[in-house]
Parts: structure tokens; sequence; C-alpha cells
């Protein structure tokens, strides 16, 4: 007489810990990733080896290479970003200039940011090109 | 007589549709990211370096030149009328480390240019460097 075997069954795949380690990815790109919108286009900024730590806090001015403006993620006018930056709380303003935006347009930002009262106004560069 | 009933066992959670959006959430992250290592340049106005610059002329200090720095606007330095790269920059401003180096960049000329002279200053050894805008009349 023959017996029939019982079918084997499939091995259990253990997805926990596939789980586990996609979860542990994600929050790892979550607190990496940099998620402040800092401008709605795209800036990048000009390269120097000689800058110094960036500073946590204060508001992020943003300039593209065609000039548009763009506080915090949010864009405005010239006017408009210099009256909200001088009601913005804390010192520290950001210039994210892009490296192509012309002078013309950033120095006169940047004097006016300077004779705002008790802000401290710094330029935005990166070690590295992208 | 009573039966006793069989113990329930845990409700089943599939798995798999929480996978598929953990990943699909992962690879969002991921490709959104930019991994820019940001650092900045203060740009300081007529703080106490200038103040102090201005005493050390008055008082008769150490005598120093004043260079006059054009950025040209296709973002080339130019000083004394001789455009110069970065490093010839670098090396004409370290043979004068106590110059004040006066910058008037081209109103065209792109931000990086900027940058890199700030730089070549820097590194130069340059401890005055400023920025001259000129301004329309009103």
């Amino acid at each position: 007489m023959k017996l029939k075997r019982p079918e084997a069954r499939p091995p259990t795949e253990t997805i926990i810990a596939l789980i586990d380690v996609i979860f542990f990815l994600l929050i790892f790109f979550m607190l990496v990733g940099r998620m402040d919108a800092t401008a709605p286009f795209q800036v990048l900024p000009p390269v120097a080896g000689v800058g110094a730590p960036m500073p946590k806090g204060g508001t992020t001015v943003s300039l593209s290479a065609d000039g548009q403006l763009a506080l915090d993620g949010v864009e405005f006018d010239r006017a408009e970003v210099i009256s909200r930056v001088a009601e913005a709380p804390g010192a520290m303003v950001r210039v994210n200039a892009d490296a192509a935006a012309e002078l013309r347009r950033l120095l006169p930002l940047i004097a006016q940011l300077e004779d705002l009262p008790g802000k401290e106004v710094v330029l935005v560069v990166t070690p590295e090109p992208l | 007589m009573k039966l006793a009933r069989s113990a329930r066992s845990g409700a089943f959670v599939p798995l798999t549709p929480l996978v598929d959006v953990m990943l699909i959430l992962l690879v969002f992250f991921m490709v959104t990211s930019t991994y820019l290592n940001l650092d900045m340049i203060p740009v300081g106005s007529e703080g106490e370096e200038a103040a102090e610059a201005k005493a050390g002329i008055g008082t008769g200090g150490a005598a120093s030149e004043t260079l006059l720095l054009r950025i040209d606007p296709a973002g080339r330095a130019v000083l004394r009328g001789q455009a110069l790269d970065e490093f010839e920059l670098e090396e004409r401003l370290a043979a004068l480390p106590n110059a004040r180096v006066l910058v008037l960049p081209s109103g065209f000329a792109p931000t990086q240019a900027l940058v890199g002279v700030m730089e070549a200053a820097a590194r130069a050894g340059v401890a005055d460097t400023q920025i001259v805008r000129v301004e329309a009349r009103p």
C-alpha cells in the first residue's frame, strides 16, 4: 500500500524582518532629508570651501537664477519679503541665492536686509557642487 | 454538558499592503531628498571690522593698500586691468595680506563669481574685504 505524502507547505516568509528594515530606512531618510521647503523653485547655492557651519533657526530668503524671490518656501515680491523678514522673530536671515543669480538682484536685496534692525544676514554656500 | 469553545486565534492582519505602502514611502524619500551640505558666509555690513579699519587709517596705523577688484559681467575678476583666474587672484592677494580689498562687481555677474572672489580673498589671508555697490541716484 502506498501512503500519500502530505503536500509540503511553502515556507512562511519572514516578512516582519523585511518590514523592520524598510521601516528603519524610511525613518533614516525622513530624518536625513531636508524637508524644509526653502523655495518653490530650484536653487543651487554657490560653491565655496571657506564657509562656516550653517546656524539653525531664522528665516530663509531664496533667490532663483532668474530673480524670483521666496521667503521660507512662499513666493513674494521684494517689498513683501523685506517687510515679512522685518516682522519675523529671530535674528538670522539666510540668503539662499542661486549660483547663477545676477548680482544686481542679490546685492540690493542683501543691502535692504542688512538695513533691518537686529538682523544678521548670511549667504548660503555649499562646500561641494551637487 | 458544556462544550469548551476553542480559543479564538488573533485576527489575521495582512502585512503585504503595509509593506507596499512603506516601500513606496521609502522610494519617495530616497528620490526627493537632496543631500546638499550647506555652509554659510556671514555678510556683515559696516560692523566692527570696518570701524577698526577706519580707526587704523585715522591713527596712521599700519600702512595698508586699498585694491579695487572688479568683477566683469562674465564673472572674471579684474585687478588693475588684468583679468585673473581664481588661483592667480589668490596669489596676487596673498602678496598683499594687509591690503583692503574693495570688490566692485558688475550687476550682471553671477553670484558664484562674487563668492569665488571672496573665497580667494579669504584663502589669501585678506582680513578686510568689502563689496562696493553702485546705486542709482534717486
